[in-house]
């Protein structure tokens, strides 16, 4: 028995001492291959999934290694069976492979064949229904043909089955275009670099990095390391005008190189911006804007938020499995459990750093999470328990015994840019007027969310009131305080989201505010404990206060 | 003894006493109960039963020497058995056959090795797949037809379609379908006229045992396997700390077993055993897969940490032993489980299979009941044991050893017994990544023999004749297990060691691998705990019901809910004892949210309180309650104010009222809604009695007394009779015998073709006497001819004794 930092349960969760010293190297080892699933504290939970095994593979890690690392770093003895599992799973990862041969009697044309290396495995592919029809000609009892359109799908279909294939046909090239990054008076940050070569070396694939942390700045690195033209896909219309500010700042790109293609406007150029919205409109049910993808000969495609790409942009995607693709997020935790087709899809993780690490760098700002309960008046209290109890959450997340609570957090934070979040546009309206502030919803126009953004950004005002439009994508960097009246049910996304708004850095070190205000003793209070749950997770520290507390 | 014929029980008269010792080990049945003489040993040694034991425990070697013997014959040469067993490897054929000497499935004569008569009855007609001899398929067939010579000679002409029939039941079995079809009939009618099938009836045939063996060149089996196969092991590391770390989680689904059934234990099934339902119940406790969890509860009730209660309502509950249990050094506590598992008859991989036509097994049911998996895994621990240590065996090459040591046994059920074994082993820590661990060495010991080669050496091959028969048939049978090697002693065969001794030097091996508890906890905001190893006995239990377990292995993860904590509060803790308990066993600080999830449950903690009450009194008049609550004469009633005005009590409504206008008060009846019953004069009734008859009980009368009289007369006369009918009858007195004596002595006598005295008592229980000729003994009855050459049969069970015919 040795003392190492690391617990193997036979649940297949890895548990990390954080404060034992040889923590960091324990963790270096298994980072790799296992995936971060809790990080409170004290004990850290990794948990091993195929799907993390893959990704390891797929980075060039073998079994061997992976079984080194369990036994090197665990202190108690690794249940064999789960040594084993890991060795089976692990073996399954490249057994097949893609690859693009060319033909004999024609020296230009090419195919894209699939290989094995085990007979068995590619007869038993071969006899899925979903299969077969993806394939054409058999060439020996090795190798079949696959049609080009289908190597997506192929590969989805594939790891369903649970025979992952290693993609080795390659890319094109793409349409060349002069990119580069502009570094006069910035640079990349260390781990960005590190996030960009780990995706250029991969091909493709996810890069995982907390909000805040510059992921648009690994986006506009990889671009300078394609130098091809791209195709950037962005949740909204905000999000890609930020994106654009974002790249003619930082990089050698003029206005007129960067397209946009939303609802609004309909430009291509050499760097599109589009939004998943206007891909995935449909006209007389036929996706109206699917030309984009054609339009031109694409050499990179960037998806932001992987975590929140729609299911036709992944069936779209499945036909572009020849370009590059790199996929943005800063959490590879989906809620509809699509997490497969984002590896299949898009490609492997390349590149992971735990929120708590960035922010020791000082990249991101400290945040102070604090939840306030209120206690619900009596008569509310009533009206509660005899509800229905699809009016519960509403009822209770938009008490008015609420508003005092904003008001002294407000009070207290006078002068620092605070944002209130809520769910319920009703209960956003009162808050505004009772704090005289602005308020940000889905009805309010593009360029009036623009000019309070502005106006937020150069401390004109310090106080807004945003409904849930504004969770993604948008940057408001002196945010330093967010209060969160109402959210959606316990979304653990959404917390992150909101989160995110305050973990910007902040210009003098200040430390973020992050409070939730939830009513005692009902749903509103269990969502709450879901979505802190996440923070605590996520190494945030949080506290429960009274209201009469404050 | 009139004897010259009965040559089994000579030889084990003429045996010595460490041979007659050897043998009783070999064949334990043989002493229980305890023979009286050597005689009736060595007739018991030759019952069917006894034969039939000792049969099946032979192993692949041995069974096939044994086959060898039957088809050659009585004392065949050497050679003969050899070529029949297509092997040159004399002395390991001479070993093979001084062991089924020395139990006694074969005896010696002056001529030669005999075996015991029972034996190929009990391998059946088809030794070896081969067929009946032809003189048993055809008493009228010619000499010549059995002659090999001759049989090869016709296999020779056989046209290509015969030979390939032939071929087809060269190996068994030996019996075949007459084909209907034309070509088929002509094929099989060439065989049937050249006597190389013999019909059976009218659409079967047979294969002569001679043409058998012409066919099989020669040979007996396809190959003979006469040593036991190899075991291919592999090393493994780190053996010892994997089987510790599989000891210490073993042991925590127990102590978590015995929390969760401790609180709501399982109902009994009418037809014993847990439910499905209870046990997918306990499996979502255990966070287990559904063998495993079997597996853990038929663990807990072997080792009588579980049992039925026996009530009314009969139960799954912890014994009083778990308590002791719970509290000893965990090294004690594996050594419990380990030895229990070791002897237990039970075998948890049947748990939920279909058995015979009922259903699915039930897990602590009678269904699971299965002697043959405690030989089995005596068997897989003891080959695991003959590997070097730090070996762990191939799975399939060691069920090939076991199949070669129970060629009996089926197969799949065998492999799947084995793999159910090994699995078990695994998940208790006797075996550590497959190999055994050092605790498990030790729990295996006294299964092992003192060292001694595998196959005992052939020097000894015609040794022991001393005494034999005297050149008569060979006396009736005796003798059985024959059980090879030296390695394996019988199912029960433990050495004499100490079971005290063997639980305690388990334990201790067991001791230095299992992680040492650990006394604290790691809190975390996330509102879970780590116990980063087993946690020590108190804590363990504090953490169990206050916390539930999210992630279990080396270290246990718990998480705090509303719910834990409120169950932590049922159970009595205070809010403040909790959080005091929680921060003096952690080593982190205790984070905020904790703290206050715990006020926060205690504040709502028993806000409302429920507790039963037989009646209200109410009064708007405080005073009158008061008076009531202050009266002597009421104290029986145990008043209780809730409110000002209101009192209740345990006593009946009825009683209520009635005491307290005894004393003075003048209460009224109120019903469900609240309204006054008023009361009319109660009458109540009970249901009508239902009556039967009477018992009858006939008289002691006249014609009852006369018919006493006549049968107890009769009997006299009858006792008289056969006392005179006794001395006056021919013949020799025949004493009341041994009933496995008496037919042994038939059994010769049928072989010897003898006539027996025998006395035999009829229905009423008189006896008489019979000379008679017995032909055939089977089934529980004697054929036999009588003296005037009639054919009649004789129920054994009837036969008081028999002698044979001067």
């Amino acid at each position: 028995m040795n003392d190492g930092p690391l617990i193997v349960q036979s649940d297949k969760t890895l548990l990390l001492e954080v404060d034992h010293p040889n923590a960091e190297a324990a963790r270096r080892a298994i980072a790799p291959f296992a995936e971060l699933e809790r990080a409170p504290e004290h004990v850290h939970t990794y948990r091993i999934t195929p799907l993390g095994l893959w990704n390891a593979r797929a980075a060039g890690h073998d079994a061997e290694q992976v079984v080194d690392a369990l036994i090197t770093h665990s202190r108690y003895a690794v249940p064999n069976a789960l040594l084993v599992d890991v060795a089976d799973t692990m073996d399954r990862y490249g057994r097949l492979t893609l690859t693009k041969e060319g033909l004999a009697d024609s020296p230009e044309g090419t195919r894209l064949v699939l290989r094995t290396t085990d007979r068995p495995v590619l007869e038993e592919v071969l006899r899925h229904k979903k299969i077969k029809p993806l394939t054409g000609e058999r060439l020996d009892d090795l190798a079949v043909v696959v049609h080009p359109s289908e190597r997506g799908t192929l590969k989805q279909e594939l790891l369903k089955v649970g025979w992952p294939a290693e993609d080795l046909a390659g890319y094109v090239d793409g349409e060349a275009h002069p990119i580069d990054l502009d570094q006069a008076d910035w640079h990349l940050r260390p781990y960005q670099q590190h996030a960009v070569d780990g995706f250029w070396h991969g091909g493709s694939g996810v890069v995982v990095l907390p909000c805040g942390a510059g992921k648009t700045l690994v986006g506009a690195g990889a671009m300078a390391a394609a130098k091809a033209t791209t195709l950037i896909l962005v949740t909204n219309t905000v999000s890609a005008r930020q994106w654009k500010d974002e790249l003619i700042k930082r990089t050698t790109l003029t206005e007129e190189e960067i397209g946009e293609y939303s609802g609004a406007r309909k430009e291509i150029r050499p760097v599109t911006i589009a939004t998943y919205q206007v891909l995935t409109t449909k006209r007389k049910g036929a996706y109206a804007h699917l030309d984009l993808l054609d339009a031109r000969d694409w050499g990179l495609i960037v998806y932001d938020e992987v975590h929140l790409l729609p299911a036709p942009i992944f069936r779209m995607t499945a036909d572009l499995q020849a370009r590059r693709r790199l996929g943005l997020t800063a959490t590879l935790v989906r809620e509809d459990g699509r997490e497969a087709d984002v590896f299949s899809l898009i490609g492997p993780k390349r590149f992971d750093a735990p929120w708590k690490d960035i922010e020791a760098q000082g990249y991101i700002a400290p945040a102070d999470c604090v939840e306030v309960r209120v206690t619900l008046p009596e008569g509310q209290r009533l009206a509660y328990a005899v509800s229905e109890p699809e009016d519960r959450y509403r009822l209770a997340s938009c008490s008015d015994a609420k508003l005092p609570v904003v008001e002294t957090l407000a009070e207290q934070h006078a002068g620092e840019p605070t944002l209130v979040i809520g769910q319920y546009l009703d209960q956003l309206h009162e808050v505004a007027e009772r704090l005289g502030a602005e308020v940000i919803t889905g009805e309010t126009t593009v360029k009036e969310r623009q000019r309070l953004y502005d106006a937020f950004r150069t401390g004109e005002i310090t106080t807004l009131v945003v409904s849930k439009v504004a969770n993604f994508s948008i940057d408001l960097p002196e945010a330093s305080v967010a209060i969160q009246i109402s959210g959606t049910f316990g979304s653990r996304q959404e917390e992150a989201q909101r989160l995110g708004r305050v973990l910007r850095p902040k210009g003098d070190g200040r430390t973020a505010h992050f409070y939730t205000i939830v009513s005692r003793d009902t749903v509103d209070a269990d969502f709450a404990a879901h979505r802190q749950r996440f923070l605590a997770e996520q190494g945030y520290a949080y506290r429960i206060v009274d209201a009469d507390d404050l | 003894m009139a004897t010259s014929s009965r040559s089994l029980a000579d030889d084990i008269r003429g045996r010595s006493d460490a041979e007659l010792i050897d043998l009783v080990l070999a064949r334990p049945d043989l002493a229980r109960p305890a023979p009286a003489d050597l005689t009736s040993l060595a007739a018991r040694a030759g019952t069917r039963a006894s034969v039939q034991r000792a049969v099946e425990a032979l192993d692949r070697g041995h069974l096939q020497v044994l086959e060898a013997v039957v088809v050659a014959g009585d004392a065949a040469e050497r050679s003969t058995l050899l070529h029949l067993l297509g092997t040159d490897d004399a002395a390991t054929v001479d070993a093979i056959v001084q062991d089924l000497w020395q139990s006694a499935l074969l005896w010696r004569g002056a001529d030669g090795d005999h075996v015991v008569r029972t034996v190929p009855e009990v391998l059946g007609t088809a030794v070896a797949g081969l067929g009946a001899p032809m003189r048993e398929l055809r008493p009228s067939s010619l000499p010549e037809h059995a002659d090999p010579d001759h049989i090869r000679a016709a296999v020779a002409e056989a046209p290509d379609d015969s030979r390939a029939m032939l071929e087809r039941m060269t190996w068994g079995p030996a019996f075949g379908v007459l084909p209907t079809a034309t070509p088929g009939r002509t094929t099989a009618r060439w065989l049937l006229e050249h006597h190389l099938l013999v019909p059976v009836s009218t659409d079967r045939v047979a294969l002569p045992r001679e043409v058998g063996l012409v066919l099989r060149q020669g040979r007996l089996h396809r190959s003979a396997e006469l040593t036991a196969p190899d075991i291919e092991a592999r090393p493994v590391s780190l053996v010892d700390a994997a089987a510790g770390g599989a000891a210490s989680e073993c042991l925590t689904h127990l102590d978590e077993l015995a929390a969760t059934w401790g609180a709501e234990p399982p109902r009994v099934l009418r037809a014993g055993g847990l439910s499905v339902r209870d046990l997918r119940v306990t499996q979502m406790a255990l966070d287990l897969d559904p063998e495993h969890t079997a597996f853990v509860v038929e663990l807990a009730y072997a080792a009588g940490l579980v049992a039925d209660d026996g009530e009314v309502v009969p139960v799954w509950a912890p014994t009083s032993e778990i308590d002791e249990w719970s509290s000893s050094e965990a090294g004690h506590r594996w050594s419990t489980l380990a030895v229990a598992w070791l002897g237990s008859t039970r075998a948890p991989h049947l748990v939920g299979r279909r058995s015979t036509g009922t259903g699915p097994a039930n897990a602590l049911g009678p269904d699971v009941q299965w002697p043959a998996i405690r030989a089995i895994r005596r068997e897989v621990l003891r080959e695991l044991a003959s590997l070097e240590p730090g070996h762990a065996a191939d799975h399939t090459s060691l069920r090939e050893r076991l199949a070669w040591r129970r060629p009996n046994r089926s197969a799949a059920v065998l492999d799947e017994a084995v793999e159910a074994v090994l699995r078990e082993s695994e998940w208790l820590g006797v075996t550590g990544r497959g190999a055994l661990s050092e605790a498990g060495r030790a729990l295996v010991a006294p299964l092992l023999p003192p060292p001694a080669p595998p196959v005992r050496g052939g020097g000894a091959s015609k040794a022991g004749v001393a005494n034999t028969s005297n050149g008569r048939r060979p006396a009736r049978g005796r003798g059985d297990r024959a059980n090879g090697s030296a390695a394996d002693i019988t199912s029960n065969g433990q050495t004499s060691a100490e079971p005290g001794a063997v639980a305690e030097a388990v334990a201790a091996a067991m001791s230095a691998h299992l992680p040492s508890p650990v006394d604290h906890i790691l809190v975390q905001a996330d509102l879970t705990a780590v116990a980063p190893g087993p946690l020590v006995g108190g804590l363990g239990s504090f953490m169990r019901l206050a916390a539930d377990v999210e992630s279990r292995g080396g270290a246990t993860v718990y998480r705090f809910t509303p719910e834990s904590v409120r169950r932590a509060l049922d159970a009595g803790w205070t809010a403040a004892d909790f959080t005091e308990t929680v921060r003096r066993s952690s080593r982190t600080p205790v984070p905020q949210p904790l703290e206050y999830l715990v006020a926060d449950v205690a504040r709502k903690h028993g806000q409302t309180r429920i507790g039963g009450a037989a009646a209200y009194i109410r009064s708007d008049d405080e005073a009158v309650l008061d008076t009531m609550l202050a009266s002597r004469d009421l104290t029986p009633l145990r008043l209780r104010r809730l409110a000002p005005t209101v009192l209740v009590s345990s006593a009946d409504p009825r009683v209520l009222v009635e005491l307290l206008r005894d004393n003075g008060f003048a209460p009224v009846h109120e019903g469900q809604d609240g309204a006054v019953v008023h009361a009319e004069t109660p009458r109540r009734r009970a249901g009508a009695r239902r009556r039967g008859p009477g018992p009858m009980v006939s008289p002691v009368d006249r014609p009852y007394t006369q018919s006493l009289v006549d049968g107890l007369r009769a009997a006299e006369a009858t006792a008289d009779q056969r006392r005179v009918e006794d001395e006056t009858r021919p013949g020799p007195r025949i004493q009341a015998m041994d009933p496995v004596v008496t037919l042994s002595l038939l059994r010769d006598a049928v072989a010897d073709r003898h006539g027996v005295w025998i006395g035999y008592s009829d229905g009423h229980g008189a006896t008489s006497r019979h000379l008679i000729h017995p032909q055939k003994v089977e089934g529980g009855r004697v054929r036999a001819t009588d003296e005037s050459g009639h054919e009649k049969s004789f129920s054994v069970h009837r036969i008081t004794g028999a002698t044979l015919e001067s």
